[in-house]
């Protein structure tokens, strides 16, 4: 019988130089089946299509400077080019507002309202450190189109599906675009032991194995009872 | 025209809370204490190139977690001063030692701090290495070593740099322990 089996699959270091569907292809076509979900790390995504940048390259403004002061210093947004990634990606009026609504939160006793307005960007931009070498020493943001990018996985390999993830090893997972069908929050439950370990960008791709087959087997054995 | 002055009030009020709170909240502060490094070890040798090595201890000593995103040695020896070696010089974290002297960024939290292994590596330009660096000795030339590190933290990022000087006599001193040292052993 069929179990569930998180494959995690280990590439070269990749660049803005690599097509990141080419490389799943590249290094998973002989192992994957149509039960399987390919899942690959939001990051890396985000690298191979350049999404990245130097905190040299930011022109800092001064509300960034302000801003940045109010987030808890293990965030990527309490530097002041993790904040200028923000605004320059949603906007710094945005960003302004979702801070004032969010230490008004706060105080009421509600977490997390920041990131709720700020934009898809606010959670998903990784700071300095945040990747290995070579991109240690850039910001990294979020991937663009991931949905698509998900999309374009499934329909090349012909597997089950696939997902752009980002999951860390504080029992953070966030599937942040899927193929149709696919239920992010079932697959970041299952991501959840982040199995792309901690060097994301060696093993970029994860294989959730035998997926469809074991979500076969639990809607069968549902309709049985 | 009370409306207008209470808005200008509240304005002030909070820039000052803000300030006092930036001011309070502090940044990060790097040190590398070159004061405390080790003497230079002579840790390879052969006909031609002498490599040392030291440590050098630095701290965060501000209130902020900080990162240093690069860190690298910039050895000074220019050849009107001495021209017998060609010089290299690599820096790593004693934590995550590799020899492609690639700093790879990371956080030091507040309070916290490292270690650094420096690491200088003299070719001789002609003949052996022995001589060339007694030569350096004779000559009383002593090669001033920064280190050079940029900071990212709550400001913009910046550079610094922080100097020690790699003296002849701590040269040939360990040159002569390593040799005591194989002749004994």
């Amino acid at each position: 019988m069929a179990e569930l089996e998180l494959k995690p699959v280990g590439t070269r270091i990749l660049t803005d130089k690599d097509n990141i569907v080419d490389m799943i292809e590249k290094y998973t076509k002989e192992d994957i089946g149509p039960d399987d979900v390919v899942s690959v790390a939001e990051s890396v995504v985000a690298i191979t299509q350049g999404r990245v940048a130097r905190p040299e390259d930011f022109k800092v403004c001064f509300l960034a400077k302000i801003l940045c002061r109010f987030v808890p210093q293990k965030g990527s947004l309490s530097s002041v080019y993790g904040m200028q990634s923000l605004m320059d990606a949603e906007g710094k009026w945005r960003v302004l507002f979702a801070m004032i609504i969010g230490m008004l939160a706060k105080i009421v006793g509600k977490n997390g309202v920041f990131y709720e307005l700020a934009g898809s960007h606010a959670a998903l931009v990784d700071d300095v450190t945040g990747t290995m070498p070579p991109f240690d020493k850039c910001l990294v943001y979020g991937p663009h189109n991931a949905n698509g990018v998900a999309e374009e996985i499934k329909r090349r390999l012909g597997c089950y599906g696939a997902a752009v993830a980002d999951v860390n090893d504080l029992k953070r997972a966030l599937v942040v675009g899927v193929s149709a069908g696919l239920d992010p929050k079932k697959l970041a439950h299952i991501l959840i032991d982040n199995p792309f370990g901690n060097a994301s960008q060696r093993t970029p791709i994860v294989i959730i194995k035998n997926y469809a087959a074991v979500e076969r087997r639990t809607k069968n054995l549902l309709a049985a009872e | 025209m009370e409306f207008l002055v209470t808005i200008i009030l509240l304005a002030i009020i909070v820039a000052v809370a803000v300030w006092l709170f930036i001011a309070r909240q502090g940044d990060a502060e790097f040190e590398f204490l070159v004061g405390q490094r080790t003497p230079f070890m002579l840790v390879e040798e052969n006909e031609k190139t002498a490599t040392f090595s030291c440590k050098v201890p630095f701290i965060n000593k501000g209130s902020q977690d900080g990162t240093i995103m690069d860190a690298y040695p910039r050895h000074l020896l220019p050849y009107e001063q001495f021209d017998g070696v060609e010089v290299n010089s690599r820096m790593e974290l004693a934590t995550a030692p590799r020899t492609d002297n690639y700093f790879e960024a990371v956080i030091i939290p507040i309070g916290t701090g490292g270690t650094v292994i420096v690491t200088v590596t003299f070719t001789a330009k002609a003949g052996n290495i022995k001589d060339a660096l007694q030569n350096l000795y004779e000559l009383s030339v002593d090669m001033p070593i920064d280190i050079v590190y940029q900071i990212v933290a709550r400001t913009p990022w910046y550079i610094h740099k922080a100097r020690m000087i790699m003296t002849c006599d701590e040269i040939v001193a360990a040159m002569q322990v390593h040799d005591t040292a194989e002749w004994e052993g």
